[in-house]
């Protein structure tokens, strides 16, 4: 069979673009294509932008003839979490409560994907405002897994991770207060990357949790996130947190390879984690063995307040519950009732449990800060579990165990990617997890892309043929 | 030792101004138990002096 462009990752289609051997409006037709064929089953698009993707995609097209190439996403059709602003789109937030709330400014994300020569599909299925869990019914319904349709994504950018796997665009952005962007990425097979704490702005994104919030690419490939992290990295005068954001040139160092860089394993905390799944232990740990045959090194490092950082987590969801408090007085009905108590848990938690968790996390930042004056990134497995089935996803409890995985680096706004790393038995993608400094993002590309070249998980594509109920 | 946990919870409930259904009070009461090890765990920990705030 034909190669088709929603075979290809955003480089992929990038390149065909740059080559005229597609133009961006027959990519953004291809995509619209599958979507119409593919996402009733699928379920990773809220809002489809049919009209002002091939508006842009012609727009692109033609500076393309004027010689004119915006840079590596000029024309290149991609989407975004539906509560991210697009000027004139309506953004749900994946609730009820905000069916019809029509944003009248594009998120700064929005405006640099736009600058960049971004073609912008449409806004993509989450969990209810970030926070909720796994519906199958309803207006907004969880997108299925492509691995396997039975399967929850995760999430909550489950859209996000749905369309860019199936090939219903080139690329999405996410966003990530515990995990949200490198769960999904880790159940689909994507790369999954949470940018440093301040270096992209959410100004325009719908918050769930000011301090740990993060936007970032979930993609086929490492490259393709460098690329979108590229154009919406940078200081923006409406979100104070990047003001002092440093970018990198994210592209230029890819290939630099593993060699020379020493990597801390998170052994006794997530490799010995009991609950961690074995075919996900043993496909993480051959990985960690490829990254040595490349040229890393590799020894255990441990950080012992991570035992804490759930503990210290949960008490920022007090800015959850400030950012929905008028409404859950006033509306309740307008939340799913799995949703209701995790935001009311967000009141229960006192001011000084909010300081003794900052305080926590202070300890937590000085333990990682010592480890990286000894190794340059720290590894571990991506995910404790593959994709669970949607009747055995945990619906009841604050934050699922799962969530240690991940959540302890939004809480010091670590840059961390997941990288897929092989499948079990059963076909379902894993992953590892790379951490790296504050604002050196390129660095654990560069890692995530050594592993990459050099495997081949990244390639592999579901098959369109189990996208049946 | 449920009474007083209960009598606690509620206790919580009105200090922070929440109103709330039967149902809805059910399933906050599930699941602040269920976190309740996690916030001991919390409050246990003495950060030291250097152990300011995040700044």
């Amino acid at each position: 069979m034909a190669m088709t462009v929603a075979d290809l990752d955003l480089h992929g289609v990038s390149d065909a673009l740059a080559r005229r051997d597609v133009t961006s409006v027959q990519a953004t037709e291809e995509y619209l294509g599958r979507i119409e064929r593919h996402d009733r089953v699928l379920r990773s698009y809220i809002t489809v932008m049919a009209d002002q993707a091939l508006a842009r995609a012609k727009a692109a097209d033609a500076e393309s003839e004027r010689g004119r190439r915006r840079g590596p996403l000029h024309g290149v059709p991609i989407a975004l979490k539906d509560l991210i602003a697009v000027a004139g789109v309506r953004m749900t937030s994946g609730s009820e409560l905000f069916a019809d709330h029509v944003p009248t400014r594009d998120a700064f994300v929005t405006r640099r994907l736009h600058d960049a020569g971004a073609v912008i599909l449409g806004k993509l299925a989450m969990h209810e405002w970030a926070f909720g869990r796994p519906a199958t019914e309803g207006s907004f319904p969880t997108g299925r897994n492509p691995w396997d349709v039975r399967r929850a994504p995760a999430g909550s950018s489950s859209g996000s991770a749905v369309a860019a796997a199936a090939g219903l665009c080139a690329g999405a952005l996410g966003s990530d207060t515990g995990g949200s962007i490198r769960g999904p990425a880790s159940m689909t097979g994507l790369v999954g990357h949470k940018p440093t704490y301040g270096l992209v702005s959410r100004s325009g994104v719908l918050a769930m949790c000011w301090s740990l919030d993060h936007v970032g690419p979930m993609t086929r490939g490492v490259w393709d996130s460098a690329a979108l992290l590229q154009a919406i990295a940078g200081a923006d005068p409406e979100d104070t947190s990047t003001r002092g954001a440093r970018v990198q040139d994210y592209l230029s160092g890819l290939e630099a390879g593993a060699r020379g860089l020493r990597l801390g394993l998170l052994r006794r905390f997530y490799v010995d984690y009991p609950k961690l799944d074995d075919e996900v232990r043993a496909a993480a740990l051959q990985a960690f063995d490829v990254l040595a045959a490349e040229g890393a090194t590799l020894r255990d490092v441990d950080a012992p307040s991570l035992e804490v950082s759930m503990a210290a987590w949960a008490p920022f969801l007090a800015e959850t519950y400030e950012y929905h408090a008028e409404n859950l007085r006033t509306r309740p009905d307008g939340y799913r009732e799995s949703l209701r108590p995790r935001v009311y848990m967000g009141a229960l938690f006192t001011g000084a449990d909010y300081l003794r968790a900052q305080r926590l996390r202070e300890r937590f930042r000085r333990e990682v800060e010592a480890l990286f004056e000894s190794v340059d990134l720290l590894v571990f497995p991506g995910q404790m579990t593959p994709a669970v089935r949607f009747e055995d996803f945990p619906m009841t409890g604050l934050a699922p165990v799962s969530l240690r995985f991940t959540a302890p680096w939004n809480l010091l706004g670590l840059p961390a990617v997941t990288v897929p790393c092989g499948f079990t038995r059963g076909g379902l993608p894993v992953s590892i997890q790379i951490v790296g400094r504050a604002f050196d993002d390129a660095t654990v590309l560069r890692l995530a892309r050594a592993y990459e070249r050099v495997t081949d998980w990244h390639a592999r594509r579901p098959d369109p043929a189990g996208w049946r109920l | 030792m449920t009474d007083d946990r209960r009598a606690q919870f509620d206790a919580e409930c009105h200090a922070a101004g929440l109103t709330l259904s039967a149902r809805d009070r059910e399933l906050l009461y599930d699941m602040w138990v269920d976190w309740l090890p996690q916030r001991e765990r919390l409050r246990a920990e003495i950060p030291t002096p250097e152990e300011e705030p995040w700044r």
